[in-house]
This record gives structure tokens, C-alpha cells and sequence, in this order.
């Protein structure tokens, strides 16, 4: 029992940074219709940029946190710019940009290793920890829940509240019928991979307190993402963070009956799954 | 020299995994990227086989080719119910799962160490280790799976292919089987790639997973798609380009793992590069008359609309489909709720109704493309219930539809050509066993779609690409790629809409001798000059249900009909 209790809170750690990978890699997809693969590079380069600030300049975590989200910022930004935005002006088919990416992502995973050399790289964030009965977690594992909810209660807020907020929410529902009624879509397509990138740094940021910043990092985060959002359905996002959540509890919870060796598969597995069955995702109805 | 031998021979294995994943992804347009994984086993279906086994050449590549091609098809199924990015994403996930089941399958594959000491070919004694014997086992094996692929794609099979990548739903219309043509490229495609692997497992004498990650699909993707999707050789361009570029950083004092990465790089860059700037490739997919698979001798005869038009057998006004009773229930939403019809031997049938009123819908159902919730369909009598479109296409129902839906990246005469049915080339096994048959019925087909041109007065523009006729030309086509399929009832989705008097002038003598020569003609329709000048029987529709049958003339007369819609 007290086994299955870990393991319950575990998976909802590490769910919840499923969740943000999902938030952010859904925000760009849901409203761009990009599948931005070359997210997981972005997300890498934001927890080396964390850990150069951390380590060179022993800076703590939330400055740490911050520079690697103004990093994120700048090269997702230019993902679009020198990428995607010439491609929508091309009126490339919807594939495209998703093989295009992929190139992208090879070449920014490979710069990643030549600027920050390969292996792993870790960060000396103080941390502590802590029992609640018989299940412990530390203070990493407070961090990735507290800001998976701040992210969410920001995002939410920006959403229902200001103006560019409504127009992502009506580029999500219908991008031609967003450009009729005026609003400007290349605008809104900067602010959702500015905004996108600078989740995955916070993403970013604490797996590197937890397990360290290495260069094929971002291949499994950017799936995990993409899971989450299949999961709860494009769009949604409150079905990316339920998603998220079940994603790392069902990883977690495997662990129990199936060998160690496995357990990276399972999310794959489940993506199969859940693509094979319900490709709307299990909350589709329940948008936003 | 023993360097340049060998980069040849990288240049083989590379050049099968294009011209295998060009097949896939250019011809079919099914970017399905777990072609590594695919590569992986048929490497490790060889190295197994010969190494613990002592299996003999070809033995080895045979059962290679068989795994591969089985795996691959049983991926495929479940697979193939999505499409576009999902497929894409789908696909990756297998390419884990799969190198995932070999690293942890330890008792076959031995892991993270990989299989050493695969034995290498051996001919009479000579083993074959140096890469310059080898070479020529590879240029062989490239040679054989160029010609096998080639001749895939230079055929009706092929053509069809590319129909389905233009518009899968248009091409069921046209009576292609979509199934089969999906299982069967991903079947071929892999069994292709398992030959690169097997003869990979051979030449390296070595397999680990490390050599079959996502990254080597996605250069190999980078090849295909500079050289140019849907061009064969192109593939061979671009995975000699990929080969050779990176070896030039061997002249470049790098350290080793700084110049792999690099490596990594130049694929990434120029799979950018070259969509950003030419998307076609290098070399572009054939068009104009190079598209012909033969060359048609007389383009310019006289029309025999006659001879195009006879062997409708049956007797005038016997209803030949019917609908009764049909209800189409999508998930809350009742689109069609009690509609009934009965389409006659040379009668020209008129649906009309408001928008929304499930007119579309009454088709989609009719041609197999919708299963109704409840009613029965019958044709000539028998039900067919249950009968996919192609089936119904072949048994003598095909339709148009509203928005066109032509392959318009192919000629003109490609579009007609396509939808010709009896074609035996549209199964593949054919093309190898009788290509006598197929070359001659390929003769014959042309001919016939020239004539079907002719009938249309499209004969000038038969080279040209679809994409570039203008619109009234397009709906020409739509009705010469209609009456291609032979089918004896004809359905088509708003034909006129759009087009002016005189092109409707061309139209209307075209769809009354189609009735008149013992076809069954059913149009959706909205101009009711239309329909008073060319329908026989009308009926009218409005949310989901027959309001009314009759003459052109009594139901405008009916004067509640005439209050409500007609005014």
C-alpha cells in the first residue's frame, strides 16, 4: 500500500510536467496547427541555458529559471520566424512543416551537444526533503506541481482576460474564421511560440534540478507533450493537464507489474493506443 | 580505394531505403517514419538467421523480406486509420516501440551489445568481405529494387497510388481499393527496406540498434525529398548527394564527435533548405506526356461517342437502385430521417431541396460511402448493404462530388485513365506475371480515355495538369472521369453549379444522351431551370425527407411547395 502511495505520488509529479510539456507544445499546436517538433530542442536549450546561469554565475533557481525562459523565448521565436512563417507563406501543405521540423530539430539537438558538449550536465539547486506519513518527495517535486498551477492559473488568466488571450482562443476554434473577423494571426502566432517556448523552460528548468540537462532530453519531453495533448484533446486545456497527469500516473503506476526496462515504452504505448481509439482525445467536449 | 568502394556500397544500401521510402511517403503520400525500424529488422532477421542458425544466403534475405513485410502490414492496419500528422506521430512511436522490444528482447538479440560476428556471403568457397566484392552484391541487390519499384509505380498500380495521395475519397469513387493499395505499399515498402538491412547485417558483420534510430529515417527522408517525391531516380540523386556530402567533412581537421554531429546537422539543414526553397526536389515528379506509361498513336481521331456509350442492356423505366426507408443518424444529429428512391433505366432523376436538406448525404449513402442507420438499398433487386464504395463502383454506382475532387496533381487523361475499370494492373502481383496483358490493356485504356476527352471536347488538354484547367474545363472532367468508371448508374453532385449558359449549353446534351443510351443519371441540383429542362422526375428534400415526387412541372405547381421554397 505504502508502495502503490508512492508510486501515485510520483506519477502525479511527474505528470504535472507532463501537463506543462503538453500546455505549452498544445498552445503552439492547437493554434497554429504546427506540430512543432523542434519544442523538444527549445526545452533542451532552455535547461542548459539554466544550468550555464546556475553554474557559471551561481545564480538560484528563479534566476536560473528566468534567463532560461527569455533563452526559450528568443529560439522559439526564431523557429518560427526562419521556419515556419516562410512555410505559411508558401502555403506549404499542413505536412511540411512538421517533416521540416524534424530537420530543424536534428540541427538545433546537435548544436545543443557542440555548444554544451555532450553527457549529462546538473545543476547544485538547494533542495530538501520531505515525508508526508509514509511517502517522501522533495523539494523539486513541490516546485514541478506549485508551477505546473501557477502556469495554468497565468495562462488561464491571460486567455479569458486580454485581448490577445481571446484571440489565441479564437484562432484555436477556427483560424480562417479569425482572420475574418481581423484578427492579426501572425501576431498571435508569436505570442503562442513565445509563450509555448517559455513553458517549456519552466519545464525545462526543473528537470534539470532533477535529473540533470542531457542532449536527447528533449526527444521524450516534446512526445510527452504531444501525449498529453493527444490525451485530452486538442485544444482543451483542461484536458492537456488531465492528460498530462493520468500519462505520468499510468507511467508510474507500470512500474508496479512491469519490469523497469519497459517503462519508457509506455507512454508510447499509450500515444498508440490513444491515437488508435479516441483521436479526439478523452475530453474533446469538454473544450478548455 | 578500398574508401571509395565502400562509400559505394553505403551509396546501395541507402539508394534501396529511398527509392523503398519514396514509394511510401512520395508515391502513396504516407509519411510513415518507422522506415529504420523496418531497415532494423531485416538487419536483425539476418544476422539472427545467420549467425545462430548458419542460414545460407538467400535464405536469409528471404526470411528478412517475409518478417519485415508481415510486421509492417500488421503495424499497418491499426496504422492506417490515421492519417496526416497523426500517422506521422503514430509511426514514430512504433519506430521506439520497436528498437524498445529489440534492446530489451535480450535472449534473440542480445541487447545493447548487438549481434558481432555475422558471417559474411560466401560464393563457392570465396568468402566475400572486401568492399569491393561487395559492391557488386549490392549494386545487384540496388539494381533489382530499382526495376521491382519502378515498375510499381510505372503502372496502374502505381498510378492509383498516386490517385489515393491526391484524394483518397475520389479515388474509392473511381473503384480503387484503398485497403489493398495501403497494405500492400507498406508491405512492399518494408520487405525493401529489409533487403538494405539484410545486406547491411552482412556487410558490417555487425548490428546494434544504435544504427537504426529515428534519425536514420529521417535522413533517409532528407534524400528523398531532395532528390524529389514521386521521382524514382531522384531518390538515387539525392541518397547519392547525402553520401558523399558529409565525407568532405572527413577533409576537415574536426574532432571525431564534433564532425558526427555536423554530420547531423547538414542532414537537418538541407532537409530545410530544400523545402523552404524547392519543395518539389531536384527532380520532379513526371508530368505532361512523360506521365504516359505508353504513347497513344492516334490522339486526334474522330469522336465515337456511340461505340463509347453502347451495352447498356435493360429496358427503359425499370428501376435499377433503390433506396427505402433510409436513416442516417450521426452522434445526435439526424441527417437523412425517411427518405426513399427509385432511380429508372434512362431517366435523368433530379434531387432538390434547400441547404442542409441531406442531399449530399442521400448520395454519400447510395454510393456505400455512408452505412444508413436503417433503411435497405437495393441494385437490380439485390441489397447492398455492406458494400464498400470500390465494390459498388465495380457492381455499376458511381458518383461525383460537389467540390470536384480531381487528382489534380496528375494529367488530365491520367484522371480519366485512372477511374477505367477492368484494369488488372491494379493489382500488383500482375505487373510481374503478365506484362504482356497489362502493356496491352494500358494501350487500349489510353485510347478509350482519349475518347472519353473527345466526348467532353477536353481531347487539347489532355497533358495538361488538372491543377491548371480552368474551372468550367474542371467540370468537364469530373463528368469524363465520371463516365469512365462504366458504372450504368450515374450520380453527380451539383455538375452545373458555377458555370455559365454556354458551358451548361455543352453539358446538358452530354448528361440527356447518357440517358438516352440506357443509363441511370441522378444530379443534385439547385437551378430550376435546370432541373425543368433535363430531369424526368424530381424529387424534393428537406430535412432529411421526401416532401414530394413528381414531374419537374407538378411540383412547381403544388403550390404548398411553391409558398415555401419557390417564391
Amino acid at each position: 500500500m505504502d508502495l502503490f502511495l508512492q508510486l501515485l505520488v510520483n506519477g502525479f509529479i511527474n505528470g504535472s510536467n507532463y501537463a506543462l510539456l503538453g500546455i505549452g507544445f498544445g498552445l503552439i499546436f492547437s493554434t497554429t496547427g504546427i506540430v512543432h517538433f523542434a519544442y523538444g530542442s527549445v526545452y533542451t536549450f532552455a535547461a542548459y541555458v539554466a544550468w550555464f546561469l546556475a553554474t557559471s554565475f551561481g545564480l538560484a533557481l528563479l534566476p536560473s529559471m528566468a534567463g532560461a525562459i527569455v533563452a526559450a523565448i528568443v529560439l522559439g521565436v526564431a523557429c518560427y520566424t526562419l521556419l515556419y512563417r516562410p512555410l505559411e507563406l508558401r502555403r506549404a501543405p499542413p505536412l511540411i512543416p512538421l517533416i521540416a521540423s524534424l530537420g530543424l530539430n536534428i540541427v538545433l539537438e546537435n548544436l545543443n551537444a557542440i555548444i554544451f558538449g555532450s553527457g549529462v550536465r546538473s545543476a547544485n539547486f538547494t533542495s530538501g526533503v520531505y515525508f508526508a506519513g509514509p511517502v517522501f518527495f522533495t523539494s523539486v517535486h513541490i516546485w514541478q506541481v506549485v508551477s505546473c498551477a501557477v502556469v495554468v492559473a497565468a495562462l488561464v488568466l491571460f486567455l479569458r482576460k486580454t485581448r490577445y488571450g481571446r484571440a489565441i482562443l479564437a484562432m484555436t476554434d477556427d483560424p480562417n474564421m479569425a482572420r475574418v473577423v481581423g484578427i492579426d494571426t501572425k501576431k498571435v502566432s508569436y505570442i503562442v511560440f513565445a509563450l509555448g517556448s517559455a513553458i517549456s523552460a519552466v519545464a525545462a528548468t526543473l528537470t534539470l534540478m532533477k535529473d540533470g540537462a542531457s542532449t536527447h532530453m528533449g526527444f521524450t519531453a516534446v512526445f510527452m507533450g504531444f501525449v498529453a495533448v493527444i490525451v485530452g484533446g486538442v485544444g482543451s486545456l483542461r484536458g492537456v493537464i488531465a492528460g498530462g497527469l493520468l500519462l505520468g500516473i499510468v507511467e508510474s503506476l507500470g512500474l508496479w507489474k512491469i519490469s523497469t526496462e519497459w517503462q519508457s515504452s509506455i507512454a508510447f504505448i499509450v500515444l498508440f493506443i490513444m491515437i488508435m481509439l479516441r483521436p479526439q482525445g478523452l475530453f474533446s467536449i469538454a473544450r478548455r | 580505394m578500398e574508401y571509395i568502394y565502400h562509400i559505394a556500397v553505403l551509396f546501395c544500401l541507402y539508394g534501396i531505403l529511398t527509392v523503398s521510402f519514396n514509394l511510401l511517403v512520395g508515391f502513396t503520400g504516407m509519411f510513415a517514419l518507422s522506415h529504420a525500424a523496418l531497415y532494423a529488422i531485416g538487419a536483425y532477421t539476418t544476422a539472427i538467421l545467420a549467425t545462430d542458425f548458419g542460414a545460407p544466403f538467400p535464405l536469409d534475405m528471404i526470411a528478412s523480406v517475409l518478417v519485415a513485410a508481415v510486421i509492417s502490414a500488421v503495424i499497418a492496419l491499426p496504422a492506417l486509420r490515421v492519417t496526416g500528422h497523426y500517422l506521422v506521430i503514430v509511426s514514430l512511436a512504433l519506430q521506439i516501440i520497436v528498437l524498445q522490444v529489440i534492446l530489451n528482447w535480450k535472449s534473440l538479440t542480445r541487447g545493447s551489445d548487438g549481434i558481432s560476428g555475422v558471417p559474411s556471403y560466401n560464393v563457392f568457397g570465396f568468402a566475400i568481405t572486401s568492399p569491393d566484392c561487395f559492391l557488386i552484391v549490392a549494386l545487384i541487390a540496388l539494381a533489382a529494387c530499382y526495376w521491382f519499384t519502378h515498375r510499381l509505380v510505372r503502372s496502374p498500380f502505381g498510378r492509383g497510388l498516386r490517385a489515393m495521395r491526391e484524394n483518397e475519397s475520389a479515388a474509392q469513387a473511381v473503384g480503387l481499393n484503398i485497403l489493398y493499395m495501403k497494405l500492400s505499399t507498406f508491405a512492399i515498402s518494408a520487405a525493401l527496406a529489409a533487403v538494405a538491412g539484410s545486406l547491411f547485417a552482412r556487410y558490417f558483420r555487425y548490428v546494434g540498434v544504435d544504427s537504426f534510430t529515428i534519425n536514420e529515417t529521417i535522413y533517409v527522408l532528407a534524400m528523398v525529398i531532395l532528390g524529389g517525391m514521386g521521382n524514382l531516380r531522384g531518390s538515387l540523386v539525392g541518397a547519392a548527394i547525402l553520401v558523399a556530402l558529409p565525407e568532405l567533412l572527413k577533409f576537415v581537421p574536426l574532432p571525431v564527435d564534433i564532425a558526427d554531429k555536423i554530420r547531423l546537422i547538414l542532414y537537418g539543414l538541407v532537409l530545410m533548405l530544400i523545402l523552404l526553397v524547392r519543395p518539389q526536389g531536384l527532380l520532379p515528379e513526371p508530368r505532361g506526356r512523360k506521365a504516359m506509361l505508353v504513347s497513344i498513336e492516334d490522339e486526334s481521331g474522330p469522336s465515337d461517342a456511340e461505340k463509347l456509350l453502347d451495352g447498356e442492356g435493360g429496358r427503359k423505366g425499370e428501376v435499377v437502385l433503390q433506396g427505402s426507408n433510409l436513416r442516417k443518424q450521426f452522434s445526435g444529429v439526424t441527417a437523412i430521417k425517411d427518405f426513399s428512391i427509385a432511380l429508372k433505366r434512362g431517366q435523368i432523376t433530379g434531387l432538390l431541396g434547400p441547404n442542409g436538406a441531406g442531399k449530399t448525404t442521400a448520395f454519400n449513402l447510395l454510393t456505400g460511402f455512408l452505412k444508413p442507420t436503417d433503411g435497405v438499398i437495393t441494385l437490380n433487386g439485390r441489397s447492398i448493404a455492406d458494400r464498400k464504395p470500390h465494390e459498388l463502383v465495380a457492381a455499376g454506382v458511381a458518383r461525383s462530388f460537389q467540390d470536384l475532387r480531381l487528382f489534380t496533381n496528375m494529367t488530365v487523361i491520367e484522371n480519366v485513365i485512372v477511374a477505367l475499370p477492368g484494369q488488372s494492373g491494379r493489382r500488383w502481383p500482375s505487373l510481374f506475371l503478365h506484362p504482356a496483358r497489362i502493356r496491352a490493356e494500358e494501350r487500349a485504356n489510353a485510347a478509350r480515355a482519349m475518347e472519353i476527352l473527345r466526348f467532353v471536347e477536353l481531347e487539347n488538354k489532355a497533358h495538361e495538369t488538372a491543377a491548371d484547367l480552368s474551372y468550367a474545363e474542371e467540370k468537364l472532367l469530373v463528368v469524363a472521369r465520371l463516365l469512365a468508371t462504366g458504372a450504368e448508374v450515374l450520380l453527380f453532385d451539383e455538375p452545373m453549379s458555377g458555370l455559365d449558359q454556354t458551358t451548361l449549353g455543352d453539358i446538358f446534351p452530354v448528361l440527356r444522351r447518357l440517358a438516352e443510351h440506357g443509363k441511370v443519371v441522378c444530379i443534385i441540383e439547385h437551378n430550376l431551370d435546370v432541373i425543368k429542362e433535363l430531369c424526368d422526375e424530381v424529387y424534393f428534400l428537406d430535412e432529411g425527407r421526401t416532401m414530394a415526387v413528381g414531374t419537374p412541372d407538378a411540383l412547381m405547381n403544388d403550390p404548398e411547395l411553391a409558398e415555401r421554397y419557390f417564391k
